[in-house]
């Protein structure tokens, strides 16, 4: 829902940069995206799409690393992927924050960012 | 003499940058945080669908808690001020942020509507955030405690639908209880959908229009008064 604003500063960020090393132009955006963010690959492309236009981004391409989401035991400490419960009444399954080990409550510790990597640039 | 080694005309470079977008509204978030500790104000933000009874919950707690804490809210709304214009009846300063599109505040709005505030003059602020139980979850604005406001007449599905939401609030308050019969919902089974994705969550149930829970909630955002300890940043 907030790809557009999310992708305005991305797109804000790589032409300070670029302009930085005199590119003439972007061939290349990697970004990573957690997949316990509300943001939809397929919208940050289109809004990229839409705001590299008429930029030195525009037919560059955006490659998009989904990272997956690790939670944290708050009792025992144990580090995992968070847990899914397969409900095929849903499309996609229901994250938990339980411990798989012991039960517990857990806490998100990664898969919530949003990450310019880096950019190929044409000097 | 310094030898310069130049990129070629055409090169093509790789430049790594390795910025955390989100991060730069964590840091805002933190900073807000620490404005409001230094001086003693404590922080609830809250969020939900347009309709689930935020503004209400709001008022209904600013009338319970307003003699005994200084309170001020900040309203967060895409264009309008009907919410803070009714707050503001009850006599507490109100803030209204217009997001004009954007479908959630973030902390950098936040930091501007908190200079508009003598926040000598406050204890505790209410953030009501714009009406959406999406995308308010990516940005946190430095409150102590966040809220989702759920109305039991949504669907049955609120909270299975919106899964991570839940995992990035402190309390759920499952409010217009008083129409649940009406609307033949579930309130055990909302429950129980809450505690399997999110088991620590402190969830009360709140009817604004029989003030049912309304202390509740205000225990569970830790506004107990102040001589039994309350009111702890």
């Amino acid at each position: 829902m907030h790809e557009f604003s999310a992708v305005t500063q991305m797109v804000e960020l790589v032409l300070t940069e670029a302009q930085k090393q005199n590119a003439k132009k972007v061939l290349e955006v990697r970004v990573i995206v957690g997949k316990l963010s509300f943001l939809n690959p397929e919208q940050l492309r289109f809004a990229y799409k839409v705001l590299s236009e008429g930029t030195i981004l525009e037919d560059s391409m955006l490659q998009i690393e989904e990272k997956e989401g690790v939670i944290e035991c708050l009792k025992c400490g144990h580090r995992s992927g968070v847990p899914v419960e397969d409900d095929p009444y849903y499309h996609l399954g229901i994250p938990f924050l339980r411990c798989p080990k012991c039960k517990r409550e857990a806490r998100i510790v990664e898969g919530r960012d949003f990450t310019v990597k880096s950019i190929r640039i044409e000097v | 003499m310094v030898k310069v080694v130049k990129a070629e005309e055409g090169e093509i470079l790789d430049v790594e940058l390795n910025v955390n977008l989100q991060r730069k509204n964590l840091e805002l978030a933190e900073a807000n945080r620490r404005l409001l500790e230094s001086f003693g104000v404590r922080a609830v933000d809250f969020m939900g669908s347009v309709g689930s009874g935020k503004t209400c919950l709001i008022g209904r707690l600013v009338e319970t808690y307003k003699l005994e804490y200084r309170i001020g809210v900040i309203g967060g709304d895409l264009t309008t001020t009907i919410d803070m214009n009714l707050l503001s009846q009850l006599g507490v300063p109100v803030v209204q942020v217009n997001t004009g599109r954007e479908c959630h505040l973030d902390a950098n709005l936040v930091a501007k509507a908190l200079r508009k505030f003598n926040l000598k003059e406050l204890d505790l602020l209410f953030i009501e955030n714009v009406g959406n139980i999406i995308c308010p979850a990516d940005f946190p604005l430095g409150a102590h405690r966040r809220v989702a406001v759920v109305s039991v007449v949504e669907s049955p599905y609120v909270i299975v639908k919106h899964p991570l939401t839940f995992q990035t609030v402190d309390v759920v308050a499952l409010n217009k209880v008083d129409l649940t019969e009406a609307v033949k919902a579930d309130v055990d089974k909302l429950e129980a959908d809450i505690r399997k994705i999110n088991p620590q969550l402190e969830i009360v149930r709140t009817s604004c229009k029989t003030g049912l829970g309304i202390g509740r909630l205000g225990e569970a955002l830790k506004l107990t008064s102040r001589k039994e300890g309350g009111l702890q940043a």
